[in-house]
């Protein structure tokens, strides 16, 4: 493998395509960020009662999340502890426990293991079945109605991984006093892609709007985000700005409180309602993110793999299947206040812009798919990739936490997606990696 | 749907429809098959779940999320982007088949109104060897019109729970 540090540059915005395709990087990407971040599990909503259960991923290892009898909420490993079966192949339910097909063994809905089959006549009576409960997760916190784990114990408190990255998730998470919900089920899309290409893309690329999406912007745009033309030529770059340098995690935001109901053919419902209750947002939020932040496009990105966009209202996590392979879970995610008219109308428009069949998705996957494959290649795999676009832009905004520069088109937020891959592969454990949401601090803690 | 078998003419008029329709969608010929479809058209596939057999009918289950959930005008829109020449995924062609199966033609309470059910497999050849395969059930209602038999409510059930192909720029 080659050396980490020669496999991001942040300074001038470089990648070696073998980030996108190395089989050693990518299980070096299991241990070092898909076994230590936070992790998005599932939306609180998701597992309501008692005995409710979801199947998910955290990298590669399939996870159950269940809520438990206290309510309380527990995640383990959907594997049997005895031969190592699939303990279970629903995609959700409600369960009182959990039973092995391969040999019978039986969970109790609290991991433990409470059954086995000819225990006597087989076991003597000897096994030690306290020892042989699910595998739980390192540690487990909500912030606002979405579950997160760890694998690692040493991991900072979920608080302080989010960091001020907080302040941009309540525009979403906490403007109604009701919060949010998913409604429908995940929408899955098996991509042969490498996972962090779809990550940068939402992460900070508003330049592939007006070109790569153009036909669909055509058709389904009832009114221009950041005057941004079809075909990309011209746009307004002081209609919207870039954060990163929040742990890694990154915010794309126009600031115009209006348009992420701007890919909407009839977006009257949503309108009335983001006038309805804007006063009530600014209440809670304050002016700025009540103002130029609620109900505008937003991309919020929480490293490594959770990316959600209001007005868009779309929820979104991709699991890692391989350097080369990727699963897309997509839900809808609305206000609990908002109509079931107007949800309905959500939920059809989240399927007919970014579903399987949705007119913008449909535009990404190929390019995604030729980006991977574009990085294997003997000669081809030597070459570079950059996200060089506005270096020197990033300035620091009294309003606003984070490292901040203009405009939705601008390749900042994948700079620091990428230094942060980067500080978390190079870093032994959590201890080496740093913590910074500010200008000043990010370039306090930036490496040699 | 009320399985009342219907003559042989019928049938095969409906049997051959669904071959024509197939054909004229694996051609991109969308503006012919815009013929094909009711005004009053509800065109609908939902993402399948996987739930254990016993929890399937549960109450309370999850609302369905639709990956089509269309009218005639939000079919126009999708045929309207293809039609804007910058859908780059789809130039070149992706070369497709629609495969049509298993046609079963019933009476419905309406005189006007047939349920026809079909099976549809959809091949894909995309770039170089990279070969896509999908299937779905279909239940459909044909209205019989002063304009021949036009497709008034299509219910498509895909059968896998993970979509297989990096987009759907087609109809089933």
């Amino acid at each position: 493998m080659d050396d980490i540090e020669a496999l991001v540059d942040f300074k001038t915005g470089r990648q070696k395509r073998a980030i996108y395709s190395d089989p050693d990087i990518y299980q070096l990407e299991l241990e070092r960020i898909y076994g230590r971040c936070w992790l998005f599990l599932a939306h609180e909503c998701q597992i309501s009662k008692p005995g409710d259960f979801i199947r998910t991923f955290m990298g590669e290892d399939e996870v159950l999340v269940t809520r438990q009898k206290d309510n309380s909420i527990k995640a383990f490993l959907n594997t049997c502890t005895h031969r190592g079966n699939r303990l279970c192949k629903a995609d959700h339910g409600n369960k009182k426990s959990f039973v092995c097909n391969y040999h019978g063994w039986s969970f109790g809905f609290d991991g433990k293991l409470n059954g086995v089959p000819l225990e006597a006549e087989a076991y003597y009576n000897k096994l030690d079945k306290s020892q042989f409960g699910l595998v739980e997760v390192a540690q487990l916190e909500s912030y606002k109605g979405l579950i997160f784990a760890t694998f690692d114990k040493s991991a900072p408190s979920l608080e302080e991984y989010l960091g001020e990255m907080k302040w941009y998730l309540d525009i979403w998470l906490d403007a109604m006093p009701e919060g949010t919900e998913l409604i429908g089920t995940a929408m899955k899309v098996e991509l042969p892609v490498n996972w962090k290409l779809p990550v940068e893309n939402v992460s900070g690329d508003g330049y592939h709007l007006g070109w790569a999406h153009a036909g669909a912007m055509t058709v389904s745009s009832s009114s221009k985000l950041t005057d941004m033309e079809v075909g990309n030529t011209s746009v307004d770059n002081s209609a919207a700005i870039s954060v990163a340098g929040l742990n890694g995690h990154a915010v794309l935001a126009a600031l115009d409180g209006k348009s992420g109901y701007a890919f909407y053919p009839e977006p009257k419902l949503a309108e009335d309602y983001l006038d309805k209750n804007r006063q009530t947002v600014i209440d809670r939020l304050g002016n700025y993110r009540g103002k130029n932040m609620w109900g505008s496009q937003i991309n919020l990105t929480v490293f490594p793999n959770l990316q959600m966009l209001p007005g868009l209202n779309w929820f979104r996590i991709y699991h890692p299947k391989g350097p080369g392979k990727l699963e897309m879970w997509t839900w809808a995610m609305v206000d609990k206040e908002m109509s079931d008219d107007l949800k309905s109308m959500v939920l059809n428009n989240v399927s007919r812009t970014f579903g399987p069949a949705g007119l913008f998705d449909n535009d990404d996957g190929d390019n995604l798919q030729a980006i991977t494959e574009q990085s294997r290649g003997w000669r081809t795999k030597q070459m570079d990739v950059y996200t060089n676009m506005a270096i020197g832009g990033e300035h620091s905004r009294e309003e606003l936490p984070g490292v901040v520069s203009d405009g939705l088109v601008c390749e900042q937020n994948q700079r620091y997606v990428y230094r942060r891959w980067q500080e978390m592969m190079r870093a032994n454990d959590w201890s080496e990696i740093p913590t910074y949401n500010s200008l000043d601090e990010a370039r306090a803690t930036e490496a040699d | 749907m009320n399985d009342t078998s219907v003559s042989n003419e019928i049938y095969l008029s409906l049997q051959q429809l669904l071959y024509r329709e197939a054909r004229l969608l694996s051609a991109e010929r969308y503006d012919d098959w815009l013929e094909l479809l009711s005004d009053d058209i509800q065109y609908e596939m939902a993402m399948p779940q996987r739930r254990f057999k016993e929890q399937r009918s549960q109450a309370n289950a999850p609302e369905k999320t639709p990956i089509f959930n269309d009218d005639k005008r939000s079919l126009l829109m999708r045929i309207d982007r293809f039609k804007t020449g910058f859908v780059w995924a789809e130039n070149p062609a992706n070369a497709i088949r629609h495969i049509i199966s298993n046609v079963e033609v019933f009476k419905s309470s309406e005189p006007d109104l047939f349920n026809v059910y079909s099976i549809i497999e959809i091949h894909r050849s995309r770039l170089d060897g990279d070969r896509k395969r999908l299937t779905a059930g279909r239940e459909d209602t044909w209205q019989n019109t002063a304009l021949g038999y036009q497709l008034l409510k299509r219910t498509a059930i895909l059968d896998d729970g993970v979509v297989l192909d990096s987009n759907m720029n087609f109809f089933f």
